[in-house]
């Protein structure tokens, strides 16, 4: 969020209305206005609120007197406890399907959520955000990014919802379908499950999802086409797959997040069937698509001590063209021009001088680590973080902190034998 | 006498079974792909490309060439006059001297070559070609004692049945290798088809001081796209593998070669000749490919070569530097072979190796090899307010660009040769965005469709305006404009950017200011000497610029490839060394402080060898930073 | 590749298998091309099968682009003629439906146009069978059911099990396509065959435009003081050099490091 004084029209709305169901709450939250210093400040000009007009009122029903609404800064909120948005009794739904990798809320679920909100609002009537949230879940604060209500299931006539059963979650929507009928059914357009889910149930409704959308709103929805290359504007459809920051995250308020009632459908047989995962060594996945790369170059010495560091971090092995070219690492994990180009979050580079052939295959990743002895090379000026050091000390001290931490447990899952782990570098 | 009925049957039998042999040969070559020679004239220019154009190549050895001289030369001598003297029974005691006087300068030649093969050098293959000057002097030393005997000049006491039946054999054995194995593929058959090899040469340009460096165009509606199997070579290539007299003087030079990459030049030849024959590997005698054995490679006319004969990887290793062509005394033509055979790889069986698929990839998507924006590709020079000549309609000097326009230390190379336009006024304009690759790359990794499309579309955009002459400081692209794009009509004055300053300061346009800068060397890219046969510009803008070239041993036409031509830093087929580190080391030796280069693919290719070394330095940069710069308003 | 052992045993069973296949695009010149995740279906589905599997297009045949997939050594592209806007599913499904193919094989989302990913979850759908979505490779094929595995975030896999016939997508992830090859590409034929594929209704009136920037959302400064939030908001973009440490311990500097890599989140 951005420090801009930003109008919110329905906290202007609701605090200019003092029957409003969410007046006592969002005024309550005004009361100790915190100054940035963290200062408790009371404003002695502030005991009212100001019209649209700009006229200034008398706040009569204030509890303690010094209640006022400014001119609405949301970034100025302070309270521990935000206003609670209630949806009494919610003539239609608002469905968002959430992911929840690792059975927490991503920020593509807040965004999801947040956008779900904003549907919700511009409806004339009240619509409730209806929450999905199958699997193991193990967020607890649902309501705090957007949920007024919720649909929580671990299981289905005991088949877990773990794992990949994208059968039996369709058949939970369908019964939501079928009790609720949301006016919106929303996905994140995601990797995680979303995009496979929402693409079946939108087959299923005979509804054309609209997706990877990016700016939707109640009557048009603009969709990023293929490659990237093409805005489809459309009437918003019922189905949406939505891309990541399609709407701003809930951050004022709490929602309440309350379960609703749900008849199980009967039970589906599956087709797809969920083998597990495939324990996948992270020094063994291509480079092309790891996430995390420790490079070694021309300025490491001791080899096995960097196998060793690359295994505690779980990061994936990566060299510059003379550390293979020497024989200490295989071909295929050269990175850079002739090599690999990768497109890692985090590149750690160490005793890489960074010479352009090496700096074009890192060209994709978003923040580059380096550890080098020479603060003049062009790998530290590439580098987001630098630091000027012999490898061999800060790998000992690295794997000392990591000790500490006690991390590196080993993945669980089925092994895998040599050929299908080079099948999967 | 015995000598009188058996010296004519032994002497026509041979040559009557070399006759057969021959014809063979002749057929195997034959069953090559059909490609037009003018006979007549190839065989009359025959004898002078023989005396003068190879003796050119071979002279750089004086003591082979001297012994070349007496062995061969004595030989078809002496043989002549035994065919008119033994053979048809010419008796005239002239004749007689004059076969002794041959035999006796054949019988000195074959003394010089036994010595030379007392320690033979590794590039000199052994095998038969160990016998080879056994067989000499047995032959020459026969035909002398029985001319002798023949004509009566030696004490007749001497001259007994056991003698003569000797020197019979003597002589019956030297002529199996001279003659029979001539016609059948032992050593002398270099004789045979390294004459017919130079009458009917694929590239005549070459002789008489000429030069054919481009590579010729692929039809591209052929039902085989490049050369699969040996008959799909044309015919007198497999007639020039034939030539090749495994002297190993192409292996001596081949950069891929000392840097272990699996290549052998001339035991790429002699597979080939295997191919066209039919056969294994198992008879050749010299060195292998480095990390391949000997003897496992087998083939035959009909088979593709690169199921068995000659592996993918060797082809993939060329730099298609030419030093092997350059030093073939048989003028052999290595590259274009390894070319076709590339070809192949690429257009029918789709197996470019290494990042090679990505880089034609890129080129048939975006006209560059990096797969960058082609609408980006003027950015480099969005500063420097360069004319286009789509806005100026003409111009003496069309700047080519090149993809460095893509690459931030070419662009360093290109900024600074603008610089010293500018301060020269030269009248020149560029491309921009309509400029696309020159294809050398993409016609070197065997993709002549894409080379043939990005050719034909520069074709079309030059030919739209008006320029006398195009600049480029790529020899890459100087090569492609000059030597490749006529046979697409595509004709026109290129000049490479050292010619070009050389001429600005021959003609005093430039304002210099030397500066000191140590000990320099001058690397030769190879697409500009030996593609082009330009030494001296360069070395001239040094000299102009005060600076003494400390030359390394391999300079000039000896010139050690970069080892970044052809494709081969892209295909990176590994070897014990990089060529690039090998390069650096000659500079080294030579203690240079700089590299001078004229090519931006040698400079990225010699920075890339580790720290510390050298600085390397384009010939536009060290121009541009001797510039007198005038202050201007 | 598939490992050595289980390629073979895939050899010995004939599958059938199509492919579809689309006109692709480059992202930055816009040229047609064969689509990448396209050509990575028709890979896997020449790594299944020792028989040739069929691809299949719908739109014009005449689209020169299409022969990159030819030139990964199959003889023959299907073409369903139709124009561009058509609705491409019906023709498909009744098309595969009349085929008994064991497996079909596409891409995730196309290169051109709406590029929605929808259509082989639709063309499934019609033909009543399973879709895997996102496949790398197909394990094994044993007694009428497929081991695939699919793609997950940051290189993970998982193994599913799924009876024949089915439909399957193909991520990127998986075995990049063979080379195009020029020669076959011009050689093999692309046989087209006209289909009663109708005009896309729904898409009708929406409309398409080039693709407009979308803002990056900022990291949100909380807390700390308006000074500090102050400087957050307009640090330097990353790129234009970053933070070097020289001073301190090797301890320090290695905390450092592990700092930031907590931060980005690679290490847990
Ligand atoms: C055509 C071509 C293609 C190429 N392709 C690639 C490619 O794909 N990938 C690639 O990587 N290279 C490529 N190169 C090679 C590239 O130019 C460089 O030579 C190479 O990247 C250098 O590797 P390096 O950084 O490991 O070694 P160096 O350049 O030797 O750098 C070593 C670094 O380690 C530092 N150092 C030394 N000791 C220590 C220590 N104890 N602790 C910490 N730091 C230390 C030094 O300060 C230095 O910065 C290519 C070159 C060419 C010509
Ligand atoms: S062209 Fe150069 S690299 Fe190729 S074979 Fe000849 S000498 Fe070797
Ligand atoms: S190819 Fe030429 S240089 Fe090489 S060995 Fe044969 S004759 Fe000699």
């Amino acid at each position: 969020m951005s420090l801009r004084i930003r109008r919110n029209p329905r906290l202007e709305r609701i605090r200019r209305n003092r029957l409003h169901p969410e007046y006592e709450s969002l005024m309550a939250a005004r009361v100790s206005a915190i100054g940035p210093t963290g200062l408790r400040r009371i404003n002695p000009h502030q005991t009212g609120f100001v019209m649209v007009q700009g006229r200034k009122r008398l706040n009569r029903l204030n509890p303690d007197g010094v209640g006022f609404a400014g001119a609405g800064q949301p970034g100025r909120v302070q309270a521990k406890e935000k206003p609670l948005h209630r949806v009494a009794d919610p003539l239609g739904y608002v469905a968002a399907v959430l992911d929840l990798p690792g059975g927490r809320l991503s920020s593509h679920d807040r965004d999801v959520l947040g956008l779900a909100q904003q549907l919700a609002q511009a409806k004339d009537e009240p619509h409730a955000v209806l929450a999905i949230a199958l699997g193991d879940v193990r967020e607890t604060d649902l309501g705090g990014a957007g949920a007024d209500r919720v649909i929580q299931l671990n299981q289905l006539h005991n088949e877990p919802l773990t794992g990949y059963c994208p059968e039996l979650k369709r058949a939970i929507l369908n019964a939501t379908e079928q009790h609720y009928q949301p006016a919106f059914w929303l996905f994140p357009d995601s990797i995680d499950g979303g995009a496979d889910l929402g693409s079946r149930w939108a087959v299923q409704l005979g509804e054309r999802a609209a997706v990877q959308a990016w700016q939707v709103s109640k009557e048009t929805t603009v969709c990023r086409g293929g490659s990237q290359l093409t805005d489809w504007h459309r009437p918003t459809p019922r189905v949406l797959l939505l891309a990541p920051e399609c709407g701003a995250p809930v951050e004022e308020l709490r929602h309440e997040a309350l379960p609703l009632e749900l008849t199980l459908p009967e039970p589906v047989s599956v087709t797809i069937e969920d083998l597990g995962p495939v324990s996948v060594d992270p020094s063994q996945i291509a480079l092309s698509e790891a996430e995390f790369i420790l490079a070694a170059g021309n300025g490491v010495r001791n080899w096995d001590q960097f196998h060793q560091v690359a295994t505690v971090l779980g990061a994936t092995e990566g060299a510059s063209r003379v550390a293979v070219d020497d024989g200490y690492m295989p071909r295929h994990r050269q990175v850079g021009a002739s090599g690999t180009w990768v497109s890692a979050w985090v590149y750690l580079a160490v005793g890489i001088s960074g010479a352009i052939q090496h700096l074009q295959g890192i060209g994709q990743c978003e923040t580059v680590i380096a550890i080098n002895l020479d603060a003049g090379c062009d790998m530290v000026r590439r580098a987001d973080l630098t630091v000027i050091a012999d490898s061999e000390a800060v790998f000992a001290e690295l794997l000392n902190l990591m000790n500490e931490r006690q991390t590196g447990i080993a993945p669980q899952g089925v092994t895998v034998h040599e050929g299908e782990a080079r099948h999967v570098a | 006498m015995l000598t009188d009925w058996l010296l004519p049957i032994l002497l026509f039998g041979a040559l009557a079974l070399m006759l057969i042999g021959a014809t063979r040969r002749v057929l195997a070559w034959r069953a090559g792909r059909n490609e037009p020679v003018a006979v007549v004239a190839g065989l009359m220019a025959m004898p002078r490309r023989y005396l003068v154009d190879l003796h050119h190549v071979v002279q750089r050895d004086r003591f082979i060439a001297n012994t070349h001289v007496a062995t061969a030369g004595g030989f078809v001598a002496a043989l002549a006059l035994a065919l008119l003297v033994h053979g048809f029974g010419v008796d005239s005691s002239i004749l007689n001297g004059l076969i002794l006087l041959s035999a006796a300068g054949m019988f000195v030649g074959a003394c010089c070559i036994a010595w030379r093969r007392r320690n033979p050098p590794g590039r000199l293959s052994r095998g038969p070609w160990m016998r080879l000057p056994k067989s000499l002097l047995v032959f020459s030393t026969s035909l002398f004692l029985i001319t002798l005997m023949t004509a009566d000049w030696f004490p007749a006491g001497l001259v007994g049945w056991v003698f003569s039946g000797l020197l019979l054999i003597g002589l019956a054995l030297g002529l199996a290798e001279m003659l029979v194995g001539m016609g059948w593929g032992g050593p002398m058959k270099h004789a045979f088809a390294g004459a017919l090899h130079l009458a009917f040469h694929r590239r005549p340009q070459r002789f008489g001081g000429g030069r054919s460096t481009g590579l010729k165009p692929l039809n591209l509606t052929d039902s085989t796209l490049g050369v699969a199997k040996p008959t799909d070579f044309a015919w007198n290539q497999l007639l020039g593998f034939d030539a090749c007299v495994q002297c190993g003087r192409c292996e001596a030079v081949c950069p891929a070669f000392a840097a272990g990459q699996p290549l052998n030049p001339k035991k790429l030849i002699q597979d080939m000749v295997v191919g066209l024959s039919g056969g294994t590997d198992a008879g050749y005698h010299g060195s292998a490919y480095p990390g391949k054995p000997v003897g496992e490679a087998k083939g035959n006319p009909g088979q593709v070569i690169v199921d068995g004969l000659v592996s993918a990887e060797t082809l993939w290793s060329c730099t298609t530097c030419r030093a092997c062509v350059e030093e073939c005394p048989m003028m052999i033509e290595h590259v274009d072979a390894i070319v076709d055979m590339r070809r192949f790889l690429t257009q029918e069986r789709g197996e470019t190796p290494g990042a090679g698929v990505q880089v034609l990839d890129n080129l048939i998507a975006t006209d560059n090899p990096g797969g960058l924006d082609p609408a980006r590709r003027f950015d480099w020079a969005a500063d420097l307010e360069l004319p286009l000549i789509a806005d100026v309609g003409k111009a003496d000097v069309l700047f080519w660009i090149s993809d460095g326009a893509f690459d931030q230390r070419s662009q360093r190379i290109l900024r600074a040769f603008v610089a010293v336009m500018r301060a020269a006024n030269v009248d020149f304009a560029v491309l921009g965005n309509d400029e696309c690759d020159s294809g050398d790359v993409a016609r070197r990794l065997g993709d002549d469709a894409t080379f043939q499309r990005l050719a034909r579309h520069n074709i079309e955009v030059l030919g739209r305006y008006e320029f006398n002459r195009i600049v480029t400081t790529d020899p890459h692209a100087f090569h492609v404009l000059a030597n490749e794009y006529g046979d697409f009509g595509g004709h026109y004055r290129v000049q490479h950017h050292s010619m070009f300053i050389n001429e600005l300061m021959e003609q005093g346009q430039l304002n210099l200011q030397p500066k000191a800068l140590g000990r320099v060397t001058y690397h030769d890219p190879c697409y500009l000497g030996r593609y082009n046969g330009e030494y001296e510009s360069p070395r001239s803008v040094l000299s102009t610029l005060g600076i003494e070239v400390q030359e390394m041993t391999r300079s000039g036409y000896r010139s050690r490839c970069c080892g970044g031509g052809g494709g081969a830093p892209i295909t990176d087929i590994p070897g014990e060394y990089r060529i690039a580190d090998m390069r650096v080391d000659d500079a080294r030796a030579v203690e240079a402080e700089t590299i001078a280069v004229a090519c931006q693919q040698c400079t990225a290719m010699l920075e890339g060898v580790v720290e510390p070394r050298p600085q390397i330095k384009d010939l536009a940069e060290l121009v541009s930073e001797a510039l007198v710069t005038e202050a201007r308003a | 590749m598939l490992p050595e052992s289980r390629s073979k045993t895939m050899a010995s069973q004939a599958m059938k298998i199509a492919a579809l296949v689309s006109v692709g695009q480059h992202p930055l010149s816009r040229r047609e091309r064969r689509a990448d995740q396209d050509a990575r279906a028709v890979e896997l589905a020449l790594s299944l099968s020792p028989e040739l599997p069929s691809l299949i297009h719908v739109g014009s045949a005449r689209n020169e682009s299409l022969r990159a997939y030819l030139g990964m050594g199959l003889n023959n592209l299907k073409v369903l003629n139709a124009d561009q806007d058509v609705d491409a599913v019906p023709a498909l499904a009744s098309y595969l439906g009349e085929q008994a193919l064991d497996i079909v094989l596409t891409g995730v989302r196309a290169e051109c146009g709406e590029g929605s990913g929808l259509l082989p979850y639709a063309v499934a759908d019609q033909l009543g069978w399973p879709i895997v979505p996102r496949i790398v490779s197909v394990v094994s094929i044993a007694g009428g059911y497929a081991e695939v595995w699919q793609a997950l975030p940051r290189g993970q896999r998982r193994a599913l099990r799924v009876p024949l016939p089915f439909v399957a997508s193909v991520d990127p992830a998986a075995e990049p396509a063979r080379q195009s090859a020029f020669g076959p590409a011009q050689r093999g034929s692309i046989d087209s065959r006209p289909c009663a594929a109708e005009p896309d209704q729904a898409r009708a009136n929406w409309q398409q435009h080039p693709a407009k920037p979308r803002p990056k959302r900022l990291a949100v400064a909380k807390g700390g003081t308006a000074a500090e939030r102050m400087k957050a908001a307009t640090a330097k973009p990353q790129g234009q050099g970053g933070q070097v440490i020289t001073e301190g311990t090797d301890r320090e500097k290695a905390e450092a490091i592990l700092a930031r890599l907590v931060a980005e989140g690679v290490v847990r």
